[in-house]
């Protein structure tokens, strides 16, 4: 066969546009989908913004305030090993909810799309167009789910740190250890959803398309 | 291979696994079919039409035997020729249409001039006069859920001949459709075929397709028993004659 005839590899611009016409027109799923993002990162951040700001009591808190929480018999509390671990615990949880609920949403959303995935393989789609718009649909909730799900998580975690250190709890957390945080949070957000997402959507895509358009869920 | 085969179909079979059983969908097909002819592929449900067409279209891969396109053996392109192979020189239509939910009628009807390169307002242009062509009426808009099925097959018929392809390949094109609409259906392939020249291949058990077939293959258990022309079928142009099979088929 000449090597004239051979599909030629859509440009990035076009399949983001086709991307974002699907997320737009399934706005109620999509809308879900990164609802459950936006929950399991709200949760982990805030398990791990928490977290922070309790590690930070012992080394960065006024004399004031740590005569006050001895005195509650919070900091003693605080810094025993037990508390330790249960904040591993605690993380360890988040973790996983994030991780299966993120993975969860992204293999349901994607499987129940595997017979439009079979039928752009039979129009010509390639295996890389159809694993790149679910890298792209993916990126855009996994971005706005994480987002949403970091700025939540952190201001409850920051409104529990103020009720229970007073305004210091403000400046308890070095910069540099907020962003580490936040970073760690957004990477496991964004990287968990593209994950999720990948995965179903490259097995689709390798299939023949009709093995994909019997595939019904 | 002659010139004037435009898939030929060698030795062809297919296994499939289910469970712990195998089942042979395809048991050895030899078939060659001409250019521009209208071939229905009969036979019940289960007889391995559906999978021989999946083959022809490359939808699938023989597990023995060779498919060959225009002379080309499926099994030896590469991945972007096979993509080449189904949105430039095949039009796919299905039972269940198979558009993209999210899409309007415009926008599926793009999709495959879209895979094959052709900028955005070409690609606009012609699917507008393609979904006039097939009666779709200024429905350009109207994702499937707001089209019936009939609509949803016009737009389908469209999508398939949206890079003017050599073949168009129908599974049951009417299975989904009232006797009027699959009569409409069948006579607009018809015309693709007389008028511009295109190979129509469809799996079917509606016998209306007779009437409109060059030649009709009858599969039994993954296996050619039969193969009838037109003449044979006595069956004359643009009349359907003959609601049940005929009594040699059977």
């Amino acid at each position: 066969m000449p090597e004239t005839e051979k599909i030629a590899i859509l440009p990035y611009r076009k399949v983001f546009q086709i991307a974002w016409q699907g997320l737009r027109i399934r706005l109620v799923k999509t809308f879900l989908v990164t609802s459950c993002i936006t929950l399991a990162l709200a949760f982990l951040t805030y398990i791990l913004v928490s977290n922070g700001l309790a590690a930070q009591v012992a080394e960065r808190a006024s004399e004031a305030l740590r005569q006050r929480l001895a005195r509650e018999g919070l900091l003693e509390q605080m810094l025993s090993p037990e508390q330790r671990s249960q904040t591993a615990w605690m993380l360890g949880i988040a973790l996983m909810i994030s991780f299966v609920g993120i993975v969860n949403a992204m293999l349901i959303s994607v499987t129940e799309r595997f017979r439009e995935i079979g039928t752009m393989k039979c129009l010509g789609g390639l295996d890389s167009f159809i694993v790149k718009l679910y890298l792209f649909e993916s990126l855009c909730q996994g971005v706005v789910g994480t987002l949403l799900g970091m700025a939540i998580g952190a201001a409850l975690a920051y409104a529990e740190g103020v009720s229970r250190f007073g305004a210091e709890a403000w400046s308890l957390l070095p910069a540099t250890a907020l962003l580490r945080t936040l970073a760690i949070s957004f990477l496991s957000g964004v990287g968990l959803t593209v994950l999720g997402a990948l995965y179903p959507a490259w097995t689709a895509a390798r299939m023949e398309p009709v093995e994909a358009m019997r595939n019904e869920v | 291979m002659p010139d004037d085969v435009i898939v030929s179909a060698r030795g062809v079979k297919r296994r499939y696994r289910m469970g712990e059983e195998e089942v042979w969908a395809l048991a050895g097909v030899d078939l060659d079919i001409r250019r521009g002819e209208y071939l229905s592929i009969m036979g019940p449900s289960g007889s391995g039409k559906s999978t021989l067409f999946n083959m022809i279209g490359g939808l699938d891969r023989p597990t023995e035997g060779a498919v060959l396109l225009d002379g080309h053996d499926i099994r030896e392109m590469d991945v972007r020729q096979v993509a080449y192979v189904r949105c430039r020189k095949v039009g796919f239509i299905f039972q269940t249409f198979n558009l993209v939910q999210v899409m309007t009628a415009e926008q599926n009807v793009m999709l495959p001039m879209t895979f094959a390169g052709v900028e955005d307002a070409a690609a606009s242009r012609r699917a507008r006069e393609l979904l006039d062509m097939v009666g779709l009426g200024k429905r350009y808009d109207h994702r499937p859920e707001q089209l019936s099925g009939g609509q949803q097959q016009r737009v389908a018929i469209a999508r398939a001949m949206a890079n003017d392809p050599e073949i168009i390949l129908a599974d049951e094109p009417t299975g989904n459709l009232d006797l009027k609409t699959g009569e409409e259906i069948i006579r607009m392939l018809e015309r693709f075929k007389r008028e511009q020249g295109k190979t129509i291949i469809s799996a079917t058990h509606d016998h209306k397709m007779l009437a409109a077939s060059d030649r009709v293959v009858y599969l039994v258990d993954g296996k050619i028993t039969d193969i009838k022309t037109r003449d044979q079928l006595k069956i004359s142009t643009g009349v359907i004659a003959d609601r049940g099979a005929p009594s040699s088929a059977q």
